[in-house]
């Protein structure tokens, strides 16, 4: 199997903090990774490292074989990452619908982009993720005025539809209903094997529903990586995050 | 069935033709107002665009309205017959003689340091080139430092509103090739193929309404684009739009280059209309007032803008003659401005949709009702 995604000695210093200190993973194509840790471990730090947010002062990042490190954060877009934030992030003036015929822009270019409507592949494709992802009921609605799951949902149907190799989320299930957890864990799920994704997640519930491989980062440092039950088992993981509780309690 | 968006092409529709039919009606001195108005509203389109969709607030559109007026009315100097009577060989611009040094050749090459300048403005085309690229390489550069820096919002407005001043500054102070703060006055007409543009003439009327028909319905199949598209979603969230892969200063420069190119064609127009060109087109002032126009009319829509910019000015034309009202006039619009924003935010456009939606919404039930009751 390919390796997706490569992070080789990732790390970048603020004043006075080492954010993310040498990080090191492999991500294989088709990998769900989660990435645990508490507040201040550097998770969302190193997604902005990843998307090109923020400039690593050492390591490397590959995109299968493309040395991304450091490009300007619309190339890496480019190159096959696609990013969902924190708060989640979408055109408010626009509908739904016209959120995704923006995400699904197959060409970037100015010139490439001066005809009028949408290609057929490209609208039966959306209407395909619009299904995918509930919102086929609201797609002529305006993105201002869904709710905060279906907002969040939005936002993951514009990377669905942009297609990208890797996904990253930060944090998808922020703010959502035990209900509305479950169907993002559902939509998620369905990507897997399609797309490569990392994401990062607070909610147990939701990491237990989806998780295949778990990587605990503490202080800006990876400090265990493996499967559920042996995160859940490893001593350091316990003593920095967990309690002595384990995962499927609520961690804050 | 009535849409909104049928409404929205059937108001471009009913505007052009209104333009088109107006001189049927208009006397010729207000044929020459209505022209001017025109090219203000060719202006609001402009604002339109970079704002409106862009979400680029210009508070330094005059500057491009201004090289395009210079480099046109520079021609039309050389063109007229005070320049061409000098007794020398080239055409030279009476105030470039007032201006001259004691001694100084009295040839265009050569009467001030910087008079080379004026060779190739002979030719009346290349003026109007000139009108089209200066503006075009001029927010090219400023775009691409502007929007490369991520400079945004307020920061951008605020850089344009202090490059307009600078260079009307620097044209002022250079008075022996540019007259100055009198400007270029007495031109020449403008002509094509020999035929003479008279500034009170309904062919000279017809050329700003053709140009502005022109502006209206090409600057909305541009905003449409998959790219005027885009440029909204960066309006709306930046971010968003880079990490969706779009190298977002780009699409803000190349908007705001068509919106200067824009400007640049209304300041030619306005020299063919009004036959001079000032410093008072880089006024702080007017800058402002377009955004004005926009605001009043509504930002989002580029008919909204434009029937905004001959709004006030057909009001203020009629208010001016009042004396009562020539002084007040200017609070009068920062007013109009105050409430729009607080009250209109969309401007009279916005207005104009919102009852345009009321009205569909109430015959959609109707159409239903009818449409069901024909399947059995």
């Amino acid at each position: 199997m390919n390796v997706a995604l490569t992070i080789d000695g990732i790390g970048v210093s603020f004043p006075g903090l080492k954010a993310v200190d040498g990080v090191s993973m492999l991500i294989q194509q088709g990998e769900l990774r989660v990435l645990l840790g508490a507040n201040g471990a550097g998770k969302t730090t190193l997604m902005d490292l990843i998307s090109g947010k923020t400039r690593s002062t050492e390591g490397r990042v590959f995109l299968f074989d493309t040395e991304i490190t450091n490009w300007e954060p619309h190339r890496i877009a480019r190159a096959g990452v696609g990013r969902k934030f924190q708060i989640p992030s979408v055109f408010r003036d626009f509908t739904v619908r016209g959120n995704l015929d923006v995400a699904s822009c197959s060409d970037p270019r100015v010139r490439a982009n001066l005809g009028i409507g949408i290609s057929r592949a490209r609208r039966a494709r959306i209407n395909e993720v619009l299904e995918l992802t509930g919102l086929a009921d609201v797609a002529d609605e305006q993105a201002a005025s869904l709710s905060h799951g279906q907002t969040q949902w939005l936002e993951l149907a514009m990377l669905i539809v942009q297609d990208p190799k890797l996904i990253l989320l930060d944090e998808p299930t922020a703010g959502m209903t035990q209900a509305e957890t479950h169907k993002t864990a559902e939509i998620v799920k369905g990507l897997r094997g399609q797309h490569t994704i990392l994401v990062v997640e607070h909610d147990m519930a939701f990491v237990r529903e989806i998780a295949e491989t778990i990587t605990v980062m503490h202080l800006g440092k990876v400090l265990a990586e493996g499967d559920i039950t042996a995160i859940e088992n490893n001593a350091d993981v316990r003593r920095a995050y967990l309690g002595s509780h384990g995962i499927g309690v609520e961690a804050a | 069935m009535i849409t909104t968006r049928n409404l929205d092409r059937a108001a471009y529709i009913i505007f052009i033709a209104l333009i088109l039919l107006a001189p049927l009606v208009l006397q010729e001195f207000w044929l020459n107002r209505i022209a001017k108005f025109l090219v203000f509203g060719i202006l609001g389109v402009a604002v339109s665009i970079c704002w409106g969709y862009g979400g680029i607030l210009n508070l330094g559109q005059g500057l491009f309205f201004g090289a395009g007026a210079y480099m046109l009315a520079m021609s039309l100097k050389l063109a007229s017959n005070t320049s061409l009577q000098q007794g020398s060989d080239q055409p030279v611009p009476d105030f470039m003689l007032w201006n001259a040094e004691p001694g100084a050749p009295t040839e265009l090459c050569c009467i001030s340091k910087v008079s080379f300048l004026w060779l190739p403005f002979q030719s009346q085309w290349f003026g109007v080139a000139m009108g089209v690229v200066l503006p075009i390489v001029l927010a090219f550069v400023l775009g691409s430092i502007v929007f490369r820096k991520r400079i945004a919002g307020v920061f951008v407005s605020v850089i344009t509103l202090a490059l307009v001043l600078l260079v009307r500054l620097l044209v002022i102070d250079a008075q022996p090739v540019t007259n100055g703060f009198n400007g270029l006055t007495d031109l020449g007409t403008f002509q094509v193929a020999g035929f003479e543009f008279e500034p009170y003439s309904r062919a000279t009327y017809y050329l700003v309404a053709g140009f502005l028909a022109l502006a209206l319905v090409g600057g909305r199949l541009l905003v449409e684009t998959r790219a005027g598209l885009i440029l909204q979603a960066i309006r709306d969230d930046q971010n968003r739009a880079r990490y969706l892969g779009f190298d977002v200063p780009v699409y803000q420069v190349f908007f705001f280059t068509v919106s200067a190119a824009i400007s640049g064609i209304a300041g030619m127009l306005y020299v063919i209309v009004a036959e001079f060109a000032s410093p008072t087109f880089m006024d702080l002032s007017f800058s402002i007032t377009m955004v004005v126009w926009a605001a009043l009319g509504g930002r989002s829509s580029l008919l909204g803008a434009c029937i905004g910019a001959l709004l006030i000015n057909v009001v203020a034309a009629t208010v001016s003659e009042t004396q009562m009202f020539v002084e007040a006039w200017k609070a009068m619009i920062g007013l109009v401005f105050v409430l729009v924003v607080l009250f209109l935010p969309r401007g009279l456009a916005g207005f104009g949709q919102d009852i345009a939606e009321a009205l569909s919404a109430r015959r959609k039930p109707a159409a239903v009702a009818e449409a069901e009751g024909r399947t059995p």
